[in-house]
């Protein structure tokens, strides 16, 4: 461990400790809100910005994470601390399937399936009445853990922000791995990769799989923080929001992620006069960030040439 | 009971058909799949209510207002965001198109409301018995305009050297401005008649549905319609549109109506899976 990232670490714990009491309990929901957002987004950055496979699908795999989760506790008595975990397993598996559908299709094809699979699930979750409730949404029941019910932003945020932290380090680390050049290599030509002997459509499948389990562990965590499912909340509009925190803080880093998630989340606070303009506010940013900047806040930030994983256009 | 579901499963089919055509002309005519198509055909509509409330013209100049509007606006799109994305990736054209989706349906949310209006209709809405099957006279205006607009290109796009020079623009754009094509404005054209043809399409469409900012989200099953046809063929767009109608219309009256739209999801999932080219389309094979 070199001294710099010593530094970070200790800073970090540090700060993770101090904001409980420098900042309201409101404040922390915030905090607990951009944690949980940046990690649905980071599946994003894993499945689109390094293997380069666009997914429409994340508002599904949040809407799993979030009923798996919420359904297992009520019907099965699973506390939550054991269901978001399971259910992103589940959204895994689902999420390894639909990236053996990449087998055959790319491109504009498999944002059309993604779109399909999400449009199915929130179907599903308005269908099935007696297990999610319809299109009522269900409640979902308090985080428990060692017998203590967890309800606020400032009780969850002991949960939301180290699970956020990591999954964000691994997440870095498989990156800086063979997973993360393969994933790059793949991105870049699959034809030369798979001259290369790596097997394209495993690594398109994990990196599905990934995307999915971030995303519905992201889902589970948001389940107890917002304590109520509705159904509109995991339609196609959500999986182009979840794109455009991911393509405005830059697909190409995790650090993208977090930042994207944190002008999503504190853009609102600064309208508050203009909430009716907030979904015009967030399309024209993904249309100007796509357009202009395609690498994003965290592209204009860290402007490095071969700095670590943010390097490369995204064009 | 049978005959009139058909009869009027092909209304829901045309209106599918419809978008299909506008998708397969702009795939087919620049390459891009423009995934805020379905929003412009909100958006064409609303048009034409703003031109009547709010420029206060009457009904009939309201739509002249609207088309003339929506020419520009696809003109607009193709200079402002096309031009520059021209050489970029798949994925940043892709998510372009979503964003300009998005941007006009939050732009009519915030402006219009996001509350339904209500739209009327060209013609009567009043159905006419002929032997036995109930007929909307307005519904088989949609399927004649489906027919009529597919009549044309086709025979624009097979029979002259203009639509002849458009698909070579497409398919070899350096090619195509070797021998003197001018490939820029081959794609200005399409873009403003693809906008034209959103706006027909929201017209006809929106006494049918409800007419909210969220109405463009019918556009999957125009998506879905496309890549049934094959996504290149312009009479396979419009098979697919009304065989999906027809589709959606016996699952909801002998399966179940949960299902409905459910089934059309799955057929663009399985259609992708199993045979990608469509029924009609061609195999396409990607060279190295």
């Amino acid at each position: 461990m070199t001294g710099k990232t010593l530094l970070f670490a200790v800073t970090g714990i540090g700060l993770f400790f101090a904001l409980p009491h420098m900042l309201a309990d409101f404040q922390l929901f915030q905090v607990c809100l951009i944690a949980v957002t940046a990690l649905i987004a980071l599946g994003l950055t894993v499945v689109t910005g390094l293997a380069g496979q666009v997914s429409l699908a994340q508002a599904a795999f949040v809407g799993i994470g979030g009923y798996g989760a919420a359904i297992l506790a009520t019907r099965w008595g699973v506390p939550l601390w054991a269901g978001i975990p399971l259910s992103g397993i589940v959204a895994a598996m689902a999420g390894f399937v639909l990236g053996q559908v990449t087998l055959r299709v790319s491109g504009h094809y498999l944002a059309l399936a993604t779109m399909a699979v999400t449009a199915i699930v929130q179907l599903a979750f308005i269908h099935m009445d007696d297990i999610t409730g319809g299109a009522a949404g269900m409640p979902v029941p308090s985080f428990e853990i060692g017998g203590r019910a967890l309800t606020s932003g400032g009780e969850l945020y002991y949960v939301i922000v180290p699970t956020t932290a990591v999954l964000f380090l691994i997440v870095g680390n498989i990156i800086r791995s063979r997973f993360g050049r393969a994933f790059a290599a793949t991105r870049q030509s699959e034809i030369a990769v798979a001259a290369m002997g790596v097997d394209v459509l495993r690594y398109k499948a994990l990196a599905f799989a990934g995307s999915a389990f971030l995303g519905a562990v992201g889902g589970g965590l948001l389940a107890p923080l917002a304590s109520y499912l509705d159904p509109m909340q995991f339609g196609i509009p959500q999986s182009i929001y979840y794109m455009a925190i991911a393509v405005v803080g830059g697909l190409r880093s995790p650090a993208g992620a977090i930042i994207g998630a944190v002008v999503f989340i504190l853009i609102p606070e600064f309208l508050q006069a203009f909430q009716s303009y907030l979904g015009l506010v967030f399309a024209l940013l993904l249309l100007g960030f796509i357009v202009l900047w395609p690498n994003g806040l965290s592209g204009l930030i860290f402007r490095r040439p071969g700095a670590r994983w943010w390097g490369g256009a995204a064009r | 009971m049978l005959a009139q579901l058909l009869v009027s499963s092909l209304t829901a089919g045309a209106v599918y058909a419809l978008i299909a055509l506008g998708f397969v002309l702009l795939h087919n005519g620049t390459g891009v799949v423009h995934f805020g198509y379905g929003d412009q055909v909100t958006f064409g509509a609303y048009l034409v209510l703003i031109a009547q409330n709010f420029v206060g013209v009457p009904f009939s100049a309201a739509i002249m207002m609207a088309l003339l509007a929506s020419m520009a606006l696809g003109a607009a799109i193709y200079a402002v965001f096309m031009v520059p994305l021209r050489n970029a990736s798949l994925l940043a054209r892709l998510i372009a198109t979503l964003a300009i989706g998005t941007a006009l349906r939050e732009w009519l949310r915030a402006f219009m409301g996001p509350n339904a209006w209500p739209f009327p209709f060209l013609l009567s809405p009043a159905p006419v018995e002929v032997g036995g099957l109930m007929l909307v006279p307005a519904n088989l205006a949609i399927i004649g305009v489906v027919l009529v607009i597919l009549a044309g290109l086709y025979l624009f796009f097979e029979k002259t050297l203009q639509g002849k020079a458009i698909l070579a623009a497409c398919e070899n754009r350096t090619g195509a401005s070797l021998i003197g094509v001018r490939v820029s404005r081959v794609f200005l054209v399409i873009w403003v008649v693809a906008s034209l043809l959103a706006t027909v399409a929201g017209i006809l469409v929106a006494p049918l549905l409800t007419l909210s900012p969220d109405m463009g989200l019918i556009a999957i099953k125009g998506f879905t319609a496309a890549v049934l046809g094959g996504f290149s063929s312009l009479p396979g767009a419009v098979v697919g549109g009304l065989l999906l109608g027809v589709l959606e219309a016996l699952t909801g009256a002998y399966i179940s109506t949960a299902l409905k739209d459910m089934i059309s999801y799955a057929i663009l999932i399985a259609v992708i899976l199993v045979r990608p080219q469509g029924l009609f389309g061609g195999l396409a094979l990607k060279k190295v």
